[in-house]
Parts: C-alpha cells; sequence; structure tokens
C-alpha cells in the first residue's frame, strides 16, 4: 500500500500578486497554480498539510542583505519601477511584500521543524532567491530565500546546515553568502558556468577562508541527464555530506535541469526528481531526525514543473515501505 | 588590447652586479618565477629565472663540506654569470596577439616591455596573458550566458544577431564567430549574453531563422 509521512506545504495567494508583466518572461504566476493543482489531486493529498507563509521579523533578512538594498528595492516597487538591477528582474507594486513573504517562508517550515509541528516541509514560494546577492537583484531573485532559512537555522537553532542546490543554475548567491561561513556547506549541481547563467560555480571555487572546503561545485555539461546526477550524488556529494555530517539540510529545490524545460541546456526526467527525493529522505534519517525544509527556486516548464514536484515530494515523503 | 594594459608594472629589476644570493630572495620573497636585469638606465641586459637561480647551486649530493664552500661561492657570484643576455622583449604598442605568438614560438614564461629606449616599462607574463583573455572573454563574469549559434549562410550574421538581440532588449557583451580546431570545421558564433532568460534569446534568434548549437559534448 502507498503510504507517505505527512508533508507540510507552506504556500499563498500573495505570491501571485508578484507581477512580471507577462509575455515571454518565464517566472510568472502560474508556476505557483499548476503545483498546487497538481498536488490537489494527487496521491500524495491527504498526506498534505497547508500552512499560510507570514512574515517575519526583518532583522532576519538583515543577516544576508544589507539593509539599504531593502530600502532600495521597496523604493523602487512603490515609486512604480518595472525592475530593479537589471530587466530580468521584473517587478510592480507589491513584488517588495511579496518577495519579503517568501523569505519568510523558509523561516516560518524551520520553527514548525524544530517544535515538532512538522517533519517534511516544502515552500512553494515565488519569487524564487538562490541568485540574490547582499545588494543585488539578480536572476529573477530579490532575497536569498534558501540563505535566510539557512542562516536562521544556524544562528536561532545552533543548527550544523547543509543546502544541496539542485536547480540548473548556479546558486551564485548562496554561495557568496557562505564561502567564508564554516558554519553552512553549500552543495551545487548545475549546468557548466561557461555555458550557462551566472556564469560562476566552477569546481575550483570551494570556499575561502574560514570557509575553505564549505562549497562544493557540480558543474555537468549541457545535455547531462539523469545518469550524470546519480553519479555524482553517489562518488562525491554522498561522502561530502557524510564527511560535513549536517544536522539541518535545506533544499534549495530548482526543478529547471528537466529535459522540456528550455532555461537550461540539461536533460534530467522527471523520475530523477523522484530518486533525489528519495535521497534526501535517506539522508534526513541519517543525519536529521528525518525533517528537511525544501524551498522552490526554479522550473518554468508548467507541466514538467508540477510533474516533478510531485515526484520530488513522493520520494521525499515515502515511507519504508514505499521506497 | 595592448600588454601595457595588463602588464605588472613598475617591474622589479636586478643589476647585472647584483649578487646571486640577493637575486634568489627577492624571487622566493616575491614569488616570482623571472626577473629583468637592466643597467644603471635602466635598459634592459638580461633575464634570470627561479630555474637559473636553481641550475646555479650545486648537488646536494656533494659531500657536506664541500657543498658549503661552493654554496657560498655562488651565493657570492654576480647574476650576470648565469641571466639570459638574448632576452625576447615586447613593446610599448605590442598586443596581447603579439606576446600570444612570442610565448608560443620563444617557449618563455614571461618577457619585460620595453619603451623604444629598450628601458623596462613592465613585465608580462603568461599569466597575466591568461588574465587578459579571461576579462576579454568574460569568462568567470557573473550575470552571463553563452549562446551558440550556427551560421545561417546568409550574409552578415553577426549585424543580424547583435540587431535581434538589440531589438529584443538581450544585453550581450561579446560576440564571436569562430572556426573550430582545423579549417574544415564548420564556424560557430559565440555570443554572451547577459541574462537569465535564455529562453526568450532562443526564441528571439530561432524565429528570425538561425540554429542554436547545445555544445553538447562530444561522447
Amino acid at each position: 500500500m502507498t503510504d507517505f509521512r505527512n508533508i507540510t506545504v507552506i504556500d499563498h495567494l500573495r505570491f501571485d500578486d508578484h507581477d512580471t508583466g507577462g509575455g515571454l518572461h518565464p517566472e510568472s504566476p502560474d508556476r505557483l497554480r499548476v503545483i498546487r493543482d497538481r498536488l490537489s489531486a494527487s496521491i500524495l493529498n491527504p498526506f498534505i498539510t497547508h500552512i499560510e507563509a507570514s512574515p517575519v521579523a526583518r532583522e532576519w533578512l538583515l543577516t544576508v542583505h544589507d539593509e539599504a538594498y531593502l530600502y532600495r528595492f521597496e523604493e523602487a516597487a512603490l515609486a512604480g519601477r518595472l525592475d530593479i538591477d537589471h530587466p530580468d528582474n521584473q517587478i510592480c507594486y507589491e513584488s517588495f511584500e511579496v518577495a519579503m513573504l517568501s523569505a519568510s517562508a523558509g523561516i516560518n517550515g524551520i520553527d514548525l521543524l524544530e517544535s515538532g509541528k512538522a517533519q517534511t516541509v516544502y515552500c512553494n514560494i515565488r519569487p524564487p532567491g538562490h541568485h540574490a546577492e547582499r545588494r543585488l537583484a539578480l536572476g529573477f531573485c530579490f532575497f536569498n530565500n534558501a540563505l535566510i532559512a539557512a542562516r536562521y537555522w544556524q544562528r536561532k537553532y545552533n543548527r550544523r546546515v547543509l543546502v544541496i542546490d539542485w536547480d540548473a543554475h548556479h546558486g551564485n548567491g548562496i554561495q557568496s553568502g557562505v564561502e567564508s561561513d564554516p558554519g553552512i556547506f553549500y552543495v551545487s549541481i548545475h549546468e557548466h558556468p561557461t555555458f550557462s547563467f551566472p556564469g560562476t560555480g566552477y569546481a575550483e571555487e570551494t570556499g575561502i577562508a574560514d570557509g575553505k572546503g564549505m562549497v562544493l561545485n557540480i558543474p555537468l555539461p549541457p545535455g547531462a541527464s539523469d545518469a550524470a546526477v546519480l553519479s555524482v550524488l553517489n562518488d562525491s556529494i554522498a561522502p561530502a555530506v557524510k564527511k560535513y555530517s549536517p544536522d539541518a539540510i535545506v533544499i534549495a529545490a530548482g526543478f529547471d535541469g528537466h529535459q522540456l524545460d528550455d532555461m537550461s541546456g540539461l536533460a534530467y526526467s522527471t523520475n530523477l526528481y523522484a530518486k533525489l527525493g528519495v535521497y534526501l529522505n535517506v539522508w534526513a534519517e541519517q543525519y536529521c531526525n528525518g525533517k528537511t525544509l525544501s524551498i522552490l527556486e526554479g522550473g518554468y516548464h508548467l507541466e514538467a514543473l508540477a510533474a516533478s514536484v510531485e515526484a520530488y515530494l513522493a520520494g521525499l515523503a515515502a515511507t519504508k515501505d514505499t521506497q | 588590447m595592448y600588454v601595457t594594459n595588463y602588464m605588472t608594472t613598475p617591474p622589479v629589476t636586478v643589476m647585472p652586479d647584483e649578487i646571486i644570493v640577493k637575486v634568489k630572495k627577492i624571487i622566493a620573497d616575491n614569488h616570482f618565477r623571472h626577473l629583468p636585469v637592466v643597467d644603471e638606465k635602466n635598459v634592459i641586459v638580461g633575464m634570470v629565472t627561479d630555474r637559473d637561480i636553481r641550475s646555479a647551486y650545486p648537488s646536494t649530493v656533494l659531500l657536506d663540506e664541500m657543498y658549503a664552500t661552493e654554496v657560498v661561492k655562488i651565493d657570492n657570484s654576480q647574476v650576470r654569470e648565469i641571466m639570459s643576455d638574448i632576452v625576447v622583449t615586447l613593446k610599448k604598442f605590442s598586443t596581447l596577439d603579439d606576446a600570444l605568438i612570442l610565448f608560443d614560438a620563444k617557449k618563455v614564461g614571461a618577457m619585460p616591455v620595453v619603451d623604444n629606449h629598450n628601458t623596462v616599462i613592465g613585465i608580462f607574463s603568461v599569466r597575466d596573458l591568461l588574465q587578459a583573455y579571461r576579462r576579454i572573454f568574460g569568462l568567470g563574469e557573473k550575470g552571463g550566458a553563452l549562446v551558440a549559434v550556427k551560421p545561417d549562410g546568409k550574409k552578415r550574421p553577426l549585424t543580424r544577431i547583435a540587431h535581434i538581440l538589440e531589438e529584443n532588449d538581450i544585453h550581450f557583451s561579446r560576440l564571436v564567430r569562430a572556426k573550430g580546431r582545423d579549417d574544415s570545421d564548420t564556424e560557430t558564433i559565440y555570443v554572451r549574453v547577459n541574462t537569465m532568460n535564455i529562453h526568450a534569446v532562443h526564441a528571439a534568434l530561432e524565429e528570425a531563422g538561425f540554429a542554436i548549437d547545445f555544445l553538447k559534448p562530444q561522447s
């Protein structure tokens, strides 16, 4: 019989209010709508608890971003500007408030995990975050949701945090935030930076100063498929994670490596995401009493995104009988 | 594109009568591999390398007493005894391409850059060349992605690609048309775009009739 652990999905209809102008802009509100529709019709649905995201104290965003940047972003949105820092980063009047809420979702999830009220948390949020830097919006990202969550978990609960990121694009914002910090280990599997935005994430980048060795970049060539990912998981990532021995895991869950998603040259199948879910399921049991926090990053082919999120959550929440 | 834009200046130099032990310390302290040797007017007269220094010293296989004696002798010899006096130089107006050609032809690792009077104004190494090309081609620049396009056989593809990107408000910083390793290889046009929205880039180029080369590695 199919059985799953409870999955807490943190979401909010307010996320749909971040208007990126429509047209050819891939980061659209439909991304969350298709995921919601898919999960509500899924065999996972009976196991899902829905929680609305709620804003957290601004001080937690300031662990990652400068206050001047927050003011600049807020002002740009309220002044009716159409973008900030680059035309990719389309905004509307609501965008600052929505991005603050998006950045809060991971913290909401951590509090649930730490209080024992949740075991598997998935944040269905937008705008995404892993390209955002201390004072720069980049690649559709404004606040670094996953890094804010990781910092909170590290500082509030004194956790040894692993951030694993399999979005097709390197999380430059997460790396620049942790590369000198020995308390967070960042692992990223992404399309090779020679070819792919943002052009960072070479294997040679392993962290600096006190954070030397705290970054593991695994760039893959265009066309890389499931076998390449599973190979690096087994051969490179699993041993590194074992050596680091985290007690908290944040997953920067991007789904734009899917073969149908033309925002990258990677060629993953939907099934790979199910397998990634299983991997994290096993690691969670091994290191973190079964607890994980997943935060949506990229994924722009709507059907592939919805299917991949469902597959991932199924793998992540599968009980031993189901695996 | 000039070496003067990327060279190390002012260069550290020594004079021919400098003793080797001091030259050895300069090279070690600064992590150099090459040091120009100049006269009192700063005119280039030779080059000494870390390899020249190592070769000058006796083998450690020698008996201790013999070794010590030889080391003292070498320490106090002048660098003119071990330097190369035929020096390949770059000029003030030399380009990165000149440097590349000379590095390849002369098999040296660094060259002094001299003015019209042969006085040394800088030093330019292979590492400097790599850094220069890195900047020019945007390697590691944040916010970029590489798109490869197959020429469509029609005239002026670069002009048309630039036009398409600009009309679609797609920021780009480099546009290069390059052949493969052999002249028989087909050309590819590379453009470094400064956008995450690669979907829009592909759509604009494909609508104009270009085919994207997805640059998968050959198995």
